[in-house]
């Protein structure tokens, strides 16, 4: 019974070790390499709209969060829509939730100290590679807090470089550089149907996210595939 | 802003704490995990082109044969700067 893995898995034990996280940050250096051009791009991005050296940099480091912080640069202005820019960083990560929720039979063993530390750094690769990991039976949670970490530093260090010297690290979009999250996903979800996934969630999830995304404001459409492959998952199950 | 994506991070196990753990819950939230990343694929991909689907493809082969996410990930890479330097 391969695909009922996480199943099996989620009444075991979790761990959360130092050591989970120092191979989370390994695991995922491959990825975080690649995000510090990322982060020069937003650095830079973010001078040009105005914001100082400084701000550009403390945001990343706070907030973590590429896709919103790209798309509230959009909204910049004095004085700061604050109600509209908490509503685009509510709509862009919402997905969070989602994500959180897919861990929580693992997270929720957890006390509560220790929950909010293995969220803290919560974002798309880090949980990409964590329920990959679960999947396959190896019930640590460190790899999130370790992924997270490695990404955070390699995202605001990417910042304060394109803040401070602009764009000049030159645009690396024609080497590829462009493409690396976009493939660790779509290898991730080939990984996890190797695992024993079932296919039909994914296919109705990737159909309604199509479907949707002209639809539902920027970010929501994910959701909506999110949720469509979990029912479909759930009213499979057992058969 | 940062209040609100730190509330998004701990919210959904949060909000998972009195559902009970059972076994078609849990099928569920192992569909849907799988699910929004595919999502993010998706909705990735209809944003872009041509370049970036034969990306897509070329990780999705190397992850079957290997089953290496770093090599699937290279492979995206490589087939990204050969389509640039290509149309170049």
């Amino acid at each position: 019974m391969v695909s009922n893995s996480a199943v099996r898995d989620s009444t075991r034990q979790v761990r959360f070790t130092t050591a989970g996280v120092s191979r989370g940050m390994l695991r995922l250096m491959p990825v975080a390499i690649f995000v510090v051009p990322f982060g020069i791009g937003f650095g830079a991005a973010a001078v040009q709209t105005g914001l100082s050296t400084i701000q550009a940099s403390v945001m990343s480091g706070l907030i973590f969060a590429g896709a919103s912080q790209f798309a509230v640069l959009d909204l910049w202005q004095s004085p700061l829509p604050l109600f509209s820019l908490a509503l685009v960083a509510l709509a862009v990560n919402a997905r969070h939730i989602i994500m959180g929720a897919a861990l929580s039979g693992w997270i929720n063993q957890l006390t509560p100290w220790q929950r909010a530390l293995a969220l803290v750094t919560l974002s798309d690769a880090n949980f990409a590679d964590t329920q990959a990991s679960l999947r396959s039976g190896d019930p640590e949670i460190g790899y999130l807090l370790g992924g997270g970490l490695i990404l955070w530093l390699a995202w605001t260090t990417g910042t304060i470089l394109g803040a401070t010297i602009g764009s000049h690290a030159g645009n690396l979009d024609q080497w590829g550089v462009d493409v690396v999250m976009l493939a660790f996903f779509a290898a991730v979800v080939c990984g996890d149907l190797r695992q024993g996934a079932r296919v039909l969630p994914v296919i109705v999830a990737t159909a309604v996210a199509l479907l949707t995304v002209d639809l539902l404001p920027a970010g929501w459409n994910i959701i909506a595939a999110a949720v469509a492959g979990g029912l479909v998952g759930a009213a499979q199950h057992g058969r | 802003m940062a209040m609100v994506t730190l509330a998004t991070r701990l919210a959904g196990p949060w909000l998972m704490r009195h559902v009970p753990a059972t076994p078609r819950v849990a099928a569920f939230l192992e569909a849907m995990s799988t699910s929004v990343i595919a999502g993010l694929v998706v909705t990735t991909l209809l944003h872009s082109g041509l370049r970036e689907g034969g990306a897509v493809i070329a990780a999705v082969v190397l992850m079957w044969v290997t089953r290496s996410a770093v090599a699937a990930m290279a492979a995206g890479i490589l087939m990204a700067a050969v389509w640039s330097a290509m149309a170049v």
